[in-house]
């Protein structure tokens, strides 16, 4: 029995397991679990191997993103966690896809080609000049990126690319930013950086599901 | 005067006006045109005078613009054949030495798991031949029948043709990846030379491989300070280092480094810095193609090293 659940676009079952509708049925991304009940195809949506679920798992009550969003992700790696957000947006929303490294970028490619809302950006994010012939102003920015400088990345591209009023997500890895420090202490920090120009909406730590993370929802 | 300015993307160039509305545009037709696409923003600049570069405030207003519907399937299409080019264009030889490097390590990783299973499965035919030959390759030699000397066996147990044919065919593989090893070998120190010949004559064609296998690429090595190479393939023992105080590791990967290992303890760390440095530089000069001083430096090291061993003997 999958309904929906508390945010827009995801569904969960009686386990709390969670699941999005398949924008492409039939095709996986990861070698997720595809689960068909009453002719709509679901995507099962695993917290461990991504941070959103793991956040929406936590009690995260909005992630605002919705249907018809524009999306720029930062750090989309292989597509997993960037393929259920397309699952969410669905086709009237769009997601721009920034990853540094060619080796990842290629596995997005074949992600990308049948994904027809995604655009795939190989760009080192520090630099959003680099790729403004690339891209629009987005609605949401997220961002999921294991760099030393990873809050200067964020605000830099939220001040370029995210319209007013628009929400940024950035998950924090404390131990990227600097290991022999508390994580605790990084994330009060980087709190305190992020009140300077932002509204925090929500934050939460991602334990169980991953160590020594926190993800931050703010407001431009 | 009218203001306008000129904003180009992977759709094709735009032209906008003061309240930032369109009033001019180009619409690339293939992926060619954007890469040349200088002169065509250079007739623009001539048809319209006074064009502008937009501001940084005025940039925003326009990404505002191109958040429609109608450009991203544009979008789409033209991203996906720009960063496929991109791929293609990233490949380059510090790829191909890693991946060779990597091979090595993992064959020989592989000889090594099949040629204990070889040893165990052989000493129950031959234990006697299995203990004294110790070094592989004799070893391999002899499950073959190619070594000369024979050892009797009295502890073996009488093997029909039957039983022995597995051992031969297993002994014959293991051969087979020791010469794929060693032509990999030889392709890897033939793209060295050619790549990096200072780093070669410093820390010889496996450590500089591995250094740039670790750091990514040959630039990135060439950003690292002495210090950072200097424990290069350490990081462990660095981290439990900072984290709870326990010693400082004195090298990673140059540890295998012939001038460390043949030197007496209490020098490791001081000659592993020693090279760190030399390697540092020669580094350098390779990257930006510089002249071949690997000799020079080479002797330099020596000397450098066999003072400090005399000093420590004295």
């Amino acid at each position: 029995m999958i309904k929906k659940s508390r945010i827009f676009g995801v569904y969960e079952d009686k386990k709390r397991k969670l699941y999005t509708i398949n924008l492409t049925p039939g095709k996986r991304v990861y070698g997720e679990n595809l689960v068909k009940e009453n002719g709509i195809e679901y995507r099962g949506w695993n917290p461990r191997k991504s941070k959103l679920a793991a956040m929406i798992l936590k009690g995260c009550p909005n992630i605002f993103i919705r249907e018809g969003s524009v999306v720029l992700y930062l750090g989309c790696s292989t597509g997993t966690t960037c393929s259920h957000v397309s699952d969410i947006v669905g086709n009237n929303g769009f997601i721009f896809a920034l990853d540094f490294a060619p080796r990842v970028m290629r596995e997005m490619i074949f992600v990308t080609e049948f994904r027809r809302n995604i655009a795939p950006i190989l760009a080192d994010a520090n630099f959003p000049e680099s790729y403004l012939d690339r891209i629009s102003q987005v609605d949401v920015l997220y961002q999921d990126i294991a760099q030393k400088n990873q809050l200067e990345i964020f605000l830099k591209n939220i001040d370029f690319f995210l319209k007013p009023g628009g929400f940024a997500l950035l998950v924090v890895k404390a131990r990227s930013i600097d290991v022999s420090e508390k994580p605790k202490l990084i994330f009060s920090k980087i709190r305190g950086e992020l009140e300077k120009s932002l509204k925090i909406v929500d934050s939460r730590t991602l334990e169980p599901y991953e160590l020594d993370h926190m993800m931050f929802i703010c407001k431009k | 005067m009218r203001r306008l300015y000129i904003f180009s993307n992977v759709i094709g160039i735009f032209i906008f006006n003061e309240q930032f509305q369109i009033f001019d545009k180009y619409l690339f037709v293939n992926s060619e045109q954007y890469k040349n696409k200088d002169s065509i923003e250079k007739r623009f600049y001539k048809k319209y005078p006074g064009l502008k570069k937009p501001t940084k405030d005025g940039i925003k207003k326009i990404l505002a613009f191109f958040k429609n519907k109608n450009f991203f399937e544009e979008f789409h299409k033209k991203n996906i054949l720009i960063t496929k080019k991109m791929i293609k264009d990233s490949i380059n030889e510090d790829l191909l030495i890693i991946q060779a490097v990597s091979a090595i390590e993992e064959l020989e990783k592989s000889i090594n798991i099949l040629m204990k299973r070889l040893r165990e499965w052989y000493g129950l035919y031959a234990p006697e031949s299995e203990h004294y030959l110790q070094d592989q390759e004799r070893f391999l030699k002899c499950v073959l029948g190619e070594y000369k000397e024979e050892i009797p066996s009295v502890m073996g147990a009488n093997f029909s043709e039957r039983d022995l044919m597995p051992i031969i065919k297993l002994a014959e593989e293991i051969k087979r990846l020791y010469e794929l090893k060693s032509k990999n070998e030889l392709y890897l120190e033939g793209m060295m030379e050619s790549y990096c010949p200072n780093l070669v004559s410093i820390a010889g064609v496996k450590i500089g491989a591995k250094l740039i296998k670790h750091s990514g690429s040959l630039k990135r090595l060439v950003e690292s300070p002495a210090s950072k190479i200097q424990l290069l393939g350490a990081e462990k023992a660095l981290f439990r280092h900072i984290r709870t105080g326990s010693k400082a590791p004195k090298h990673g990967y140059i540890f295998q480094h012939p001038l460390i290992v043949n030197a007496p303890k209490e020098l490791h760390g001081k000659i592993a810095r020693t090279i760190a440095d030399k390697i540092a530089l020669a580094v350098r000069i390779d990257y930006f193609r510089g002249k071949f001083v690997g000799n020079k430096l080479r002797k330099e090291l020596e000397e450098r090293v066999k003072k400090e061993e005399l000093r420590v003997k004295k």
